[in-house]
């Protein structure tokens, strides 16, 4: 008789757990206000002192506009973040009105019905101004469910270490051909590490960001028209030739492409003279307790083929949950974050370039990041990197090419490898829903 | 019948606890594993047990699963070799002043955050300018980066584990040699034993309790380790030689938001964990005391 008890309690329990689980939400409407009367809209970022600074003073602009309005920042630490999100959207009443994504983490909320999506004059606005890696990865079906904050481009430039370029009396390479002769003369090797690196491009950000910009600029293209990944082109294996021969060479190590760091750290660390980076990176130095134009400085990738193209990935943006409570407030108030004089100012504030073709010249913005402009210039040539979950995709090339980096040079299969990839990155790694 | 109400009264919360924290979330993770699950979906697609099917096809399941036993077994029987003999070697210091200063310095690392002394063992041993490869150096040997290999990474990471777990088991163990009666070995010293006969024969068994407790609180908490995985190989190394169960189903739910797979990932690793729990618990079976 207690088994017996014991067994429907048990079952009870597990069909309770399957209903509250698996089961529908209820809406809500109900706004939430604050106790002056004012309507609260609640902000969320991750922890990153500039742009937490930024984003409260966009929201003291818009209140000081907009008076009956107050804005929350709330910031959490990166590692729970995406947590924190997830379970904000599963509950009946979010506790965000607004919530700041990073584009790579943006489908696992956009294949959801979660998000509200963006207002049809604002992107209309987005569609005519932002470039298309700005736009990427927020697209659903034909509808935009997040607007870009910025440009994300991790190709373009590099941390230079001024130090170690004076003291060598070498200048900072301007040709593709110079770059390999320089990083050549300069870089130093023990057994399989490099103790001193000429040109670093080898971690998982740069290796295949430059990769497919090397493919591009020789006219090549990985994007087919049926929208799966190809590699195995003769720009693409050319391109990987150049870059494994960086690694034969002794140029470069795996160091930072295995254990998860970037390579601009070599460089302020004195262990480096180039790492290809994002602008983002040029602030890190700070870190080290080093002086922008002094000890290190910011230059352009030489680039490698007749043309300049990149491909790049789509920055960090903003969405609204389907669920919070202050749906049309929260996008007032994003239609003004985005506006282009509001924007700029976070841009420099973050370090961040432009998504707006129509910031690309803005003064204030050239003024105030003179280190950055040369990459304004190249902007419209991007193409975005595709419909495609980056992290998986850079996880298979990644170790496609520490697997190739392994083989002896003469049993290579350089092509054989990019088409196994390849269709492990069309197979594994394409986003669930269409674009269109 | 009062006594019956006490207990009860003793027991409910407990038992109440335990239910939402640790039986309710069970048979949570046990429905999601049947869905194709995103908690931000109102509507979440019912697929029976095609999670389990695909957890069965799964290489990167098998090898994870391969880890996580060899890495819970070698690490958990050199735990309990190396912190048996700790423990009786300290429980021969003459005085309780040498006592107190060994099992407080086992016992540091266990207070640091795992995550911290991870971070320094990354950064400060295995790095291609860290303590290994300046040794090798001194030897005249050339540096390596040790990210690139496979099984090694597994054995720093075990390592490591031990550093940094052995002063719990040591203490637990020391309790269990000083609660021994000391006219028992006594007696065998006067039959002529020897020191290691002793430690065999007579306190091992009636250490027995305490061995039991030990190693099944080990064998569960290292079958679940996750923080040094995420730090040393958080995408399971080359060739997922470092993978484990509890990092796969992290990355399975966090960075690919397949919540409905990792939970059935979840459910295998609790059978395994269950399984080896109930394997161990009949083995070490107790039924005697000092009565």
């Amino acid at each position: 008789m207690k088994k017996k008890i014991l067994s429907v309690l048990l079952c009870t329990a597990m069909i309770a757990s399957l209903a509250v689980g698996c089961g529908g939400k209820e809406e809500t409407t109900e706004e939430s206000n604050s106790s002056d009367g004012k309507t609260k809209l609640t902000f969320w970022c991750h922890e990153n002192e500039p742009w937490i600074k930024s984003y409260e003073a966009m929201a003291a602009k818009y209140e000081e506009a907009n008076p009956e309005y107050e804005i929350e920042v709330v910031s959490y630490p990166f590692n729970v973040y995406t947590e924190k999100i997830q379970t904000a959207l599963t509950a009946s009443t979010a506790g965000p009105d607004i919530i700041a994504v990073w584009g790579g983490m943006a489908p696992a909320y956009i294949e959801s019905d979660a998000l509200a999506p963006v207002p049809e004059d604002l992107a209309e606005d987005i569609k005519a101004d932002y470039m298309e890696p700005a736009i990427g990865v927020y697209q659903k079906e034909g509808q935009l469910y997040g607007v870009a904050m910025e440009y994300n481009l991790e190709y373009g430039g590099m941390i230079v270490n001024k130090t170690l370029f004076d003291e060598a009396g070498i200048e900072y390479p301007t040709t593709w051909e110079d770059l390999r002769k320089v990083s050549q003369e300069v870089s130093e090797t023990d057994g399989n590490v490099s103790v001193m690196e000429g040109f670093e491009m080898m971690d998982s950000d740069s290796l295949i960001c430059n990769y497919l910009a090397m493919i591009l600029q020789q006219g090549g293209q990985y994007l087919t028209e049926d929208g799966s990944v190809n590699f195995a082109t003769p720009e693409g294996v050319k391109a990987l030739e150049e870059v494994l021969s960086m690694v034969d060479n002794g140029e470069t190590d795996l160091e930072n492409l295995t254990n998860g760091e970037y390579c601009f750290n070599d460089v302020y660390q004195g262990k480096g003279y180039m790492a290809s980076v994002g602008s983002w990176g040029i602030g890190e130095g700070e870190a080290y307790d080093l002086t922008f134009g002094e000890d290190y400085e910011y230059v352009p990738v030489p680039q490698y083929g007749d043309q300049m193209a990149f491909a790049a990935e789509t920055g960090w943006g903003i969405m609204v949950p389907k669920n919070g409570a202050n749906v049309d407030a929260a996008w007032d108030f994003i239609k003004f974050f985005v506006d282009a004089d509001n924007l700029v100012e976070h841009n420099i504030a973050c370090n961040q370039l432009p998504p707006r073709k129509s910031m690309l010249t803005n003064e204030k913005y050239i003024e105030a990041m003179p280190n950055v402009t040369f990459l304004l210039d190249i902007l419209p040539d991007g193409q975005w990197m595709g419909p495609y979950n980056t992290s998986a995709m850079r996880e298979i090339f990644n170790n496609m090419f520490i697997d190739l980096c392994q083989q002896g040079k003469d049993s290579r299969d350089v092509e054989g490898a990019l088409t196994t990839a390849s269709e492990k990155i069309t197979s594994e790694c394409k986003m669930s829903y269409s674009m269109e | 019948m009062k006594n019956n109400r006490f207990v009860a009264a003793v027991l409910i919360p407990g038992f109440l606890f335990i239910f939402v924290f640790i039986v309710f979330p069970v048979l949570y993770g046990l429905g999601i594993s049947l869905f194709q699950y995103n908690p931000a979906n109102s509507e979440n697609v019912f697929l029976g047990l095609a999670n389990y099917k695909r957890m069965l096809n799964d290489d990167v399941f098998w090898i994870a699963l391969k880890n996580t036993i060899f890495f819970g077994t070698v690490a958990l029987i050199l735990n309990l070799v190396i912190t048996l003999f700790l423990a009786e070697i300290i429980s021969h210091l003459p005085s309780k002043r040498w006592k107190t200063f060994f099992r407080t310095v086992l016992f540091i690392p266990c207070i640091a955050p795992v995550v911290g002394t991870s971070m320094v063992w990354k950064h400060g041993f295995i790095a291609t300018d860290g303590i290994i490869n300046q040794v090798l150096k001194f030897f005249g040997l050339p540096a390596q980066n040790w990210y690139l290999l496979t099984w090694p990474m597994l054995v720093i990471i075990a390592v490591f584990t031990l550093w940094a777990d052995l002063g719990y088991n040591v203490v637990l163990f020391s309790a269990g040699v000083e609660n021994i009666p000391k006219e028992f070995e006594e007696a065998a010293a006067l039959d002529g034993a020897s020191a290691f006969q002793r430690f065999l024969h007579i306190k091992l068994p009636l250490m027995g309790r305490t061995f039991v407790f030990v190693a099944i609180m080990t064998m569960a908490d290292y079958f679940q380790m996750f923080t040094q995985f995420k730090i040393f190989a958080a995408d399971g190394g080359r060739n997922n030689a470092a993978m484990v169960l509890t990092n796969y189903i992290y990355n399975k739910s966090f960075r690919d938001f397949d919540m409905g797979y990792a939970s059935a990932l979840s459910m295998g690793l609790f059978v395994v964990v269950f399984t080896i729990a109930m394997i161990q618990n009949r083995l070490m079976r107790i039924d005697w005391g000092y009565e």
